[in-house]
Parts: structure tokens; C-alpha cells; sequence
């Protein structure tokens, strides 16, 4: 396990300038291994959704590179940008983001339809299944409870075999049990079927699924936890939050 | 409340820029119309009210006539009206239209749509209707004097040989004098031409005879009581009328030239308001839908129903306000437009300073906010009945009420459209098409009604042949998420598209039926000559033709209006012959050895109307009384001798004149018809211009021009109309570019590119394009259609479906569809992904 999906290289998002600048990031470097299921963690405002989002091509980093295999995304052309981003990275979103004109089935194929491409039809068996939905696939999303749309929302994320999938708080708007069946679905999917996964969330207990947490406060790395529990999780962010100035947890 | 709509507006400004736009054209025609209208008639009355007569008598006729064949009567009138006590003069006046003046090159003056008059020089100067300005009062049969504006607009100067024709004959003649226009009356500021009074008898009328007396006052008199002095003496045979009663109703030449304009522009006014509307509704229900979730906010902390909607209504009245003002300003640019362009006109048109009255700002005020306002009131509503709790859901919903109810009133709507469409199809007539008009309708408010459970099959349907592509499903799925929208966007287009092609069938049947009738009408005659500028022209006309070698004969018919029971009729006379071949005429019964004197042919329609059989008897009225005439026979309907068919003798006796109205000319054998009508053309060009000799198909063309000229006026204003519907759908899309931001934000995270979300959204607006348009085609060529089955006996006899012209028609309203989609679709594919999925 030591092919490297995605690389941040010395990445910062500096926003305003001058007496108001903020350095959302700063100076981040990091290595995402294939197949591995990584959290990232911080408090409010320490950048972990910023990095997420530059390492998925939605945001340009103001400097450093983000490599997905060899190809530097901070350079890529908007249109190249999103032909990658449907033909080699998923998304999971907080709020569920499906499109309230398909059905999940159409929903989950989405990608592959803009595309042009047609589906691997064993894959998809595999995925549906996988998400346990194979009953509800022609319902539209306003049918479904949250955590079935958001289950939909990770079968489209994966249906295309992207590089890595990208879940930004993918639990956030849903209840415990709900949480436990996508946490669940996205370890399964990188442990049985070899999927990489990148995960932005602030629950202790959901970053318990990863196989590593990355801290992450003030825009830079703190630390990282290797095959985390959530009690684990849970010391670090303490530990953290007392090194830091109070200004900076509150946030 | 009215704040918080005012804070609302200026933060979603954008929204409302086209439904602020659609206010502001409607309006600006409505104020254009009324500013012109009330400049006009200011200056008019500034410069034409007073009328120099303390007393005016004028026959009084038992039909209403236009100006150029008015009653007369005799000198022994004026005579009369002198000795009744009070009367210092009175003086008999001749005025009529009619005339040609010609300018010095031989064509025609210029007079921009206004009539001539010709007039007979008064005895005395002091209640003459116009004065001299320059030289001496014209002298016999070789003198004239022209009004000043017309002599300088021709380039005539005293002394100069000027050309005039009249319904009698053409002449030249010395220009002595120049006048004012006439001051009062129809011809006020009209082109006049005036003669010695027993000149201007023989030139202008053929007869003797005069169209009024004006009376001036002892002083001291009092112009009531010798007003009813003088009806009393000369009895009902006169309409005796005091100096304030004329200008109270004057009609003015001038107002009804020019007045035209602004009956086009309130036309108009409705049009783009009644579109108009259709894309406030919209916008004001996706602009509640939209900020669903804070109106219940509003709720939450307090806010009642009432003030909810208030806020909206403060809306929309800010709005109103807004493009109102817009509109007026504009308004007051067209009028200034118009005036502008009358004025360059080398006419002597009085000006005034531009009148904006209160009632015009007043009236442009309430037009525009009101119809913003009752468009927004649905949503307004809607908006108030949201419950506070819907604030803390995540997914919100404006209540709407159910479809259900909607269809059924809609199908119900529709049903007593079909009922009126077939009651009108078998009654036929002008009647069965007032019962189809009302028909078309009651089915627009069915269609509109049905239109969202229409949309969603018709939408399907349309779309199959785009394939199944994502972009092209999303798009189709998008026109069918809101039926209600889509179908409102799509109903403002299928309006004007009804319009454009029920316009666009009635007038190819028309063309092919004047076609079909001229054709079925005329017989031998090939050569048809008649007169462009007035009806009528003289009979030296036909004299002159009958003595072109290769004319075997030259019949000649006059027409006059008449009046039979409460039946408005055109009474026709023909020369000997007229029936026998130059016009094919079928008989139902008698025939035209019948036509003697005192005896008329009555075309079957006509006579059904009139309620007469051969051999009874009728009395017809025209200027000079009432005169009983027996019917001779009965023709079938022919579009040349759609009137009450007299000899020529006939019509002297009941009070025709003696000039021409049409010529048919048939051809000795062995002579080519354009080397006779070259001939022909060749003899009477010199002094009669405006003379057209036209063989068969030229005639027809000639008959069809006005068609077109319809045509082209209705079909310029039902573009516009289009346009407006087709802002709507530029509106509708745009609003949900907005509102499914975070949808197109996620389109665009899983890969949509900005070619394709392009196709989407054209694709959505392709749907309503078709949508709207192929349901006023079916709409307007349906009504159409049937009103020309109700027609066919009124000379709409001919069904022509101009295909290929309404398949344009909707490759062209596909074509703007694409169009509509170019801005929102720049809209959406520049809106930043991650901005877009964060939004709320």
C-alpha cells in the first residue's frame, strides 16, 4: 500500500490581503496512499474542508500543488477540471445533493451519463447492492430518508471507479444509526473493493471508521493517528485544543 | 412590511428586471397614446375650434354619409334661414371632398393621408370657413385658389396654371388666391381648393346645390333662440347647429389621420400588458418559492398572514411603480416621436406644447401598478398561508392547491368552447363568428387552464426525438418539475402564436378567395379601370376610353351608400350590358331584363337579410329621401355586386351622382389586351394620374394589397407580442438558473460540463417554445379555419393553409427558444462550483 492516490505539495489558500489576510492553509503537505480510508479532523475554521475541496480541484490552493497521480490539478484548465472530476473523483457532500429530477437509479449514473459512457453492469450490481437500495432505485429523492439519499449520493461517488472519493462531513445532517450505515458502506467500499477515500468530518466516531486521522488546526498539520477508536481520536483533539489559544477553539 | 418588500426588491434586483421591462412597454404605449391623443386634440381645438358662423345649417340626410358625398340643398334654403328674424346674413356653402390636385409635375400632392376639399368661394368674407391670404377670389370657370400650406408644398405661386381633377372632370386653371385651411369642421387643416360658387356647383357636385348655410347674428341676438326660430321656420329637412354646438362635435380630418396612431398604440398596450402579465405571475411565484423558507421565518418571530403578503404586494407595487414611471417617460418619448414626424411633414399642422394631464399620468399609474399587483396577488397569498414551522424544515414548499380542481374547471372551461365552436360552425355568418371568437376565447382560459396536466404529456412527447441523453433529460425533466410555470410561460407565447397564425390563415383565405371570386366574377371584361386616390372620377373618364381603338365596350358603375330599414347598403348602378358578360352573374330568380326603371337586383344574401322575394317592393333612403323600388331578381353572390343593383337611369332618380366609381372594358377580338390597355393608359394619364387601367390579374393584385397591408400592421404589433412572451421564457429560465443554484452547482461537481449544462437549459426552453407555440398553432389555425366555414358566403369562400408559412412560423419561435436559453445558460455556467453547492 504505498502508491500514493493524492498529494498536497507545500498547498496554501491565502484569502484577502494586506491587514485582513487569513492563511486558510498554510504550507500543508500531505500524502493520501490508494486504497487507504483517511479522515481529516480539526475544529471550525482550521481549514479542513478548504483542503478538502483543493485536493478534489473544486478550488484552486493561492500556492504548492496538489498532484492526483501525476497530473497537477492547480494547473489543469477548467474544462479538463471537470472531465476529471467525473471520470476520476467522487464526491459525497453534507447536504445530500441529489437531483431531485431523477430517480436514484439516474441519480446514481449520472456521472457516467454526462459521460457518455455506459455502466458496468456487474459494478453497479456490486454497488447497489452494497448500498442496499436495490428495492428503491426508481424512487425520486424526495421519497427517500436522508440516509438512503445520502447511501445513493456514495453509490454515484463510486460508480465510475473514481482515483479517490472525496466526503465532505457526509454524516453531518444525519442521525447515529443513519451515520453508522454510510461510515459503514465507505470502509466496506475501500476494504472490500480497494477504493481510496477522503473524509472531512468533526465526529470522533466517524473518524473511528478511517485507517487514519490527520489533524488539522490554524491551517496547518498537527498530527496524525494511525488506526484510530474514537477514544483515540477524542485525546488527540483534546490535547490539541489545549496546546492552541482559546480565540482559535472557540472558533 | 412595505420596507422589508423595498430592501427585497433592491437585494434581487435582477429578478425583476424583465417584469419590471414588461410593465414598462405596456405603459409606454398606453401613456404614447394618450399623450398623443390629448396633444392632438389640444392643438386642434386651439386652432380649429371656432367656427366663424354664429349659426350653422346643413341638410339633414336620412343616412349617415361620409364627407365626400354629402347632402345638399338648394339656394331658396338660405333665403329662408334670411328673413327669420335675428339673422343679419346667411350665406350658402359648399364644401366636399373628392378632389385631386395635382402638382406641377402632374402627379398627385402629397397630403400624407389627409383628404382635399374643394369649396365654393362665399359671398361674404365674414362667416366664411376660410380667408384669403394672398391675391383675389377666383373668377369663373378658369380660376381657383389653393389654401397656402398645399400651394407652397407643390411649389405654386400666383399667377401659375394649376391642375385639378374632381368627381366631374379634370381642368386646369389660373391660381388667383391663397387661403387659410378651413378652420372648422372635418375639413379643418385639410388641402383646399376653392372656385366661384356656380364653378365650384358645376365642378364638384354636377349639380346645383349647397352643403350648408352659415348665419351671422344681429347684435343683440341671441343664438339659442334663433337657432330654434330657424328649425322651426325650415323644418326637419335641416340640422341647425350654434357655433359652440359645432365645435362641441366637430369631427377633424386630422384627428382621424392622425388619431390612427394612437388607436394602434393602445392595441398594443393591451396586447403587451395581457403577455405581460403572464411573466409577473411567473416571477412572483419563483420569487416566493425561492424565499419560501424565510417568509416562514418571518412567520416564526411574529410576522401575521396578512403582513407576509403584504410584503409581497409592497413588492410587486414597487414594481408597478417603477416600470410605470419607466413607461410614462418612454410614453412621452413615443408621442414626442410621433408629433416629430408629423410635424417634418410639409404640412401646416397646428402645434401645441405636448399635453401631459393629470388623467394620463393618473391612468399610467394605475395600469401599471394595478396589473403588477393583481399578478402578484396569487403569490402574494400563497406566501401568506405558510406555516412558521416550514422555517425549521429543510425542504420547503410553497402549498399549492391541488391540480385537481384546476383541471376540472379547465376541461369544463373547455367544454363550453367546443359547444360555442360548434353552435358558431352551423349558425355561419358575421354572427357564427362572433359565437367562434368567443369560442377561441373560452378555449385559451380552458388551454391556459389544462395546460399544466398538458404540459407534462406534450413535454414528453416533443422531446422524444432529442434523445435520452443526461443533458436532454435533465432539461426535459426540469420543464416538467413545475407544471404550473412551465405551462404559464408557455400559455404567454401560445396566445401571441394563436394570434399570429389564425392571422396568417385567414389572411391566405382571404387572398385566395378575392382570387377565386374576382375570377368567378368577371367575364368578358378585361380591362377594369379604377380611380386611387377618390372613389369616384369623372365620366369623361369612360368617354375618352370608349374612343381607344380596340374597345368594343366600356360599362360603367357607380356606387352610393344607402340605407334600407336599419340596413347600411351600397346602392350600385350599372350601364346596359353590365350583367350580360362583362360580370358573369347567376340568377336564383328573375333576371337582368327586370332591371327597369324602378326596379333593382338584390344580391341572395341581401335579399335573405332584408326579408324580400321577387316582385315586392323595398324602400331605400339615400341623401335625397326615400325611394320605393320593386325587386327584379335575385343574384347569386358576386364580390363585384355585393350592393342593391339599379340601372343607371334608377340611380339619377334617386339621387346618384353623375361620376363613376368603376369602368369595365372588354376587348374588340383580334386586339392584344396590354397593347388596348397601353392605349387606354395613354389617353388618360395626362390629366387624370391617378387613373389605374389594370387588366384581370392586376386587378386581383390590387384587390389583395390591402390584405397584406393588414397583414403587415397586426402582424408587425403580434411580433412584439411574441417577443414578450418569448422575455418570459428568457425570465423563466433565469429564475431557475437562480433557484436550482446548488443543483447546478452539483451538476457541475460530478461532472457536467459547461457545454452541456447549455444543452439543458436549451433544451428546457425548447420544450416550453414548442409547447406554447404548437398549441397556438393548433389554437389559431383550428379558429381560423372555422371562422372562414362560417364565412363562406361572405366572401371568404376559399380555406387556404398557408403551410409552409406557419412551419416557418414555428421553426422561427424554435429558433428564438435557442436564443432564450443563451443568457441563462451564461448565467449558469459561470456560477463557481463550490459557491454554488454551499448556497442555499
Amino acid at each position: 500500500m504505498n502508491e500514493i492516490a493524492v498529494r498536497a505539495v507545500g498547498v496554501w489558500k491565502v484569502y484577502g490581503g494586506g491587514q485582513t489576510q487569513v492563511d486558510a492553509l498554510a504550507d500543508v503537505s500531505a500524502d493520501f496512499g490508494k486504497g487507504r480510508f483517511t479522515a481529516i479532523m480539526g475544529p471550525s475554521g482550521s481549514g479542513k474542508s478548504t483542503l478538502l475541496h483543493c485536493l478534489a480541484g473544486l478550488d484552486k490552493p493561492s500556492d504548492g500543488k496538489v498532484l492526483l497521480g501525476d497530473i497537477d490539478l492547480t494547473t489543469l484548465p477548467e474544462k479538463q477540471l471537470t472531465h476529471l472530476r467525473r471520470d476520476r473523483i467522487g464526491f459525497v457532500f453534507q447536504a445530500f445533493n441529489l437531483v431531485p429530477t431523477l430517480t436514484a437509479l439516474e441519480n446514481i449514473t449520472l456521472p457516467l451519463d454526462l459521460a457518455g459512457r455506459k455502466p458496468d453492469q456487474e459494478w453497479l450490481t456490486t454497488v447497489i447492492d452494497a448500498i442496499g437500495l436495490s428495492d428503491r432505485l426508481s424512487h425520486k429523492p424526495a421519497e427517500l430518508s436522508g440516509g438512503q439519499q445520502q447511501r445513493v449520493a456514495c453509490a454515484r461517488a463510486l460508480v465510475s471507479r473514481p482515483d479517490v472519493v472525496f466526503a465532505d462531513e457526509p454524516t453531518g445532517n444525519l442521525d447515529s444509526r443513519s451515520s453508522a450505515d454510510v461510515l459503514d458502506f465507505l470502509h466496506r467500499s475501500v476494504r472490500d473493493f480497494g477504493q481510496t477515500v477522503v473524509m472531512v468530518t468533526h465526529d470522533p466516531s466517524a473518524a473511528a471508521y478511517a485507517d487514519r486521522v490527520l489533524f488539522l488546526a490554524d491551517g496547518t498539520l498537527q498530527s496524525e493517528l494511525l488506526d484510530p477508536t474514537a477514544e483515540s481520536v477524542l485525546d488527540t483533539m483534546k490535547k490539541l485544543e489545549t496546546a492552541l489559544p482559546a480565540e482559535h477553539v472557540a472558533g | 412590511m412595505f420596507r422589508l418588500g423595498l430592501r427585497s426588491v433592491l437585494a434581487h434586483r435582477l429578478r425583476f428586471v424583465l417584469c419590471t421591462l414588461a410593465v414598462t412597454l405596456g405603459v409606454a404605449f398606453a401613456g404614447g397614446a394618450m399623450v398623443f391623443t390629448d396633444t392632438l386634440s389640444h392643438a386642434l381645438k386651439k386652432n380649429f375650434a371656432v367656427s366663424t358662423a354664429d349659426i350653422t345649417v346643413t341638410p339633414s340626410s336620412p343616412i349617415e354619409t361620409g364627407t365626400d358625398r354629402p347632402a345638399t340643398f338648394q339656394s331658396e334654403v338660405a333665403d329662408r334661414v334670411a328673413a327669420v328674424p335675428g339673422v343679419a346674413s346667411a350665406i350658402p356653402q359648399l364644401m366636399v371632398s373628392d378632389v385631386e390636385i395635382l402638382g406641377p409635375d402632374g402627379k398627385k400632392v402629397e397630403n400624407y393621408g389627409l383628404t382635399s376639399f374643394g369649396a365654393a368661394w362665399p359671398r361674404d368674407a365674414a362667416t366664411a370657413p376660410f380667408k384669403l391670404v394672398d391675391g383675389t377670389p377666383p373668377y369663373g370657370g378658369s380660376q381657383l385658389a389653393l389654401d397656402e400650406s398645399t400651394a407652397s408644398r407643390a411649389g405654386y405661386e400666383l399667377g401659375d396654371q394649376v391642375r385639378i381633377v374632381t368627381p366631374t372632370q379634370a381642368l386646369t386653371a389660373t391660381l388667383t388666391g391663397t387661403t387659410t385651411p378651413a378652420v372648422a369642421g372635418a375639413a379643418a387643416g385639410a388641402p383646399l381648393v376653392t372656385f366661384d360658387g356656380a364653378t365650384a356647383q358645376r365642378l364638384l357636385l354636377g349639380k346645383a346645390g349647397w352643403t350648408s348655410v352659415t348665419v351671422a347674428l344681429k347684435p343683440g341676438s341671441d343664438a339659442d333662440t334663433v337657432s330654434k326660430a330657424i328649425s322651426t321656420t325650415i323644418g326637419d329637412s335641416v340640422k341647425v347647429r350654434t357655433a359652440k354646438q359645432v365645435s362641441a362635435d366637430g369631427r377633424h380630418d386630422l384627428d382621424t389621420t392622425f388619431g390612427g396612431f394612437s388607436t394602434v398604440l393602445v392595441l398594443f398596450a393591451c396586447l403587451a400588458l395581457f403577455v405581460g402579465t403572464f411573466l409577473i405571475v411567473n416571477t412572483f411565484a419563483m420569487v416566493v418559492a425561492q424565499r419560501s423558507r424565510e417568509l416562514a421565518m418571518l412567520r416564526a418571530i411574529g410576522a401575521s398572514r396578512s403582513q407576509v403578503t403584504s410584503s409581497i404586494v409592497a413588492e410587486s407595487a414597487i414594481i408597478g411603480f417603477l416600470g410605470s414611471t419607466l413607461g410614462l417617460l418612454i410614453g412621452i418619448g413615443v408621442a414626442v416621436a410621433i408629433r416629430f414626424t408629423y410635424e417634418t411633414l410639409d404640412l401646416r399642422i397646428p402645434t401645441a406644447s405636448l399635453q401631459v394631464t393629470p388623467t394620463t399620468i393618473i391612468a399610467c399609474y394605475v395600469i401599471g401598478t394595478g396589473v403588477t399587483i393583481a399578478a402578484a396577488a396569487p403569490a402574494a397569498r400563497r406566501a401568506g398561508r405558510l406555516p412558521p414551522i416550514a422555517a425549521m424544515r429543510d425542504d420547503v414548499s410553497v402549498p399549492e392547491r391541488s391540480l385537481l380542481v384546476r383541471i376540472l374547471i379547465g376541461a369544463f372551461v373547455l367544454l363550453m368552447a367546443v359547444l360555442f365552436y360548434a353552435i358558431g360552425l352551423n349558425t355561419g355568418g358575421l354572427p357564427g363568428v362572433v359565437l367562434i371568437v368567443l369560442g377561441a376565447g373560452t378555449a385559451v382560459i380552458g388551454i391556459v387552464m389544462l395546460s399544466p396536466l398538458l404540459s407534462r404529456y406534450v413535454v414528453r412527447a416533443l422531446m422524444y426525438p432529442f434523445g435520452r441523453k443526461a443533458p436532454v433529460t435533465l432539461g426535459r425533466r426540469n420543464a416538467e418539475r413545475n407544471p404550473r410555470r412551465t405551462s404559464a410561460t408557455a400559455s404567454a407565447l401560445m396566445i401571441s402564436v394563436s394570434l399570429i397564425s389564425g392571422l396568417m390563415v385567414i389572411a391566405a383565405s382571404a387572398k385566395a378567395s378575392i382570387n377565386e371570386n374576382i375570377a368567378e366574377a368577371l367575364g368578358t371584361s378585361q380591362i377594369l379601370i379604377t380611380t386611387d386616390g377618390t372613389p369616384a372620377f369623372s365620366t369623361q373618364v369612360g368617354d375618352r376610353t370608349e374612343k381607344v381603338a380596340g374597345v368594343r365596350s366600356v360599362h360603367r358603375v357607380r356606387t352610393e351608400t344607402g340605407k334600407v330599414g336599419k340596413t347600411n347598403v351600397q346602392v350600385t348602378g350599372i350601364s346596359d350590358g353590365t350583367l350580360d358578360g362583362p360580370i358573369t352573374t347567376k340568377y336564383d330568380s328573375g333576371s337582368a331584363a327586370a332591371l327597369g326603371s324602378g326596379q333593382a337586383l338584390l344580391p341572395r344574401n341581401l335579399a335573405t337579410t332584408l326579408g324580400v322575394t321577387v316582385g315586392k317592393t323595398f324602400e331605400l333612403a339615400t341623401t335625397t329621401g326615400t325611394h320605393k323600388l320593386a325587386v327584379g331578381g335575385i343574384v347569386a353572390p358576386n364580390r363585384q355586386l355585393n350592393a342593391v343593383i339599379v340601372s343607371l337611369p334608377t340611380y339619377q332618380t334617386i339621387g346618384g351622382t353623375t361620376s363613376d366609381n368603376l369602368l369595365y372594358v372588354e376587348v374588340a377580338d383580334g386586339n392584344q389586351v396590354g397593347q388596348v390597355r397601353a392605349d387606354i393608359l395613354g389617353r388618360l394619364t395626362k390629366d387624370y394620374p391617378s387613373i389605374q387601367v389594370r387588366d384581370q390579374q392586376a386587378y386581383a393584385a390590387a384587390a389583395r394589397e390591402p390584405v397584406n397591408g393588414v397583414l403587415a400592421a397586426v402582424g408587425f404589433l403580434l411580433v412584439l407580442a411574441v417577443l414578450i412572451a418569448l422575455l418570459g421564457i428568457v425570465n423563466t429560465l433565469g429564475l431557475g438558473v437562480v433557484e436550482r443554484t446548488r443543483e447546478i452547482g452539483l451538476l457541475r461537481a460530478v461532472g457536467m460540463d459547461s457545454p452541456q449544462l447549455s444543452r439543458m437549459l436549451r433544451v428546457e426552453s425548447i420544450a416550453i417554445t414548442m409547447l406554447g407555440s404548437l398549441l397556438g398553432l393548433a389554437l389559431g389555425v383550428g379558429v381560423a379555419a372555422a371562422i372562414q366555414s362560417a364565412m363562406v358566403d361572405n366572401g371568404l369562400g376559399v380555406r387556404d393553409i398557408p403551410v409552409l408559412q406557419l412551419v416557418a412560423a414555428v421553426a422561427a419561435a424554435m429558433l428564438f427558444g435557442v436564443l432564450a436559453a443563451v443568457w441563462p445558460s451564461r448565467r449558469a455556467s459561470r456560477l463557481n462550483v463550490l459557491r454554488a453547492i454551499a448556497a442555499e
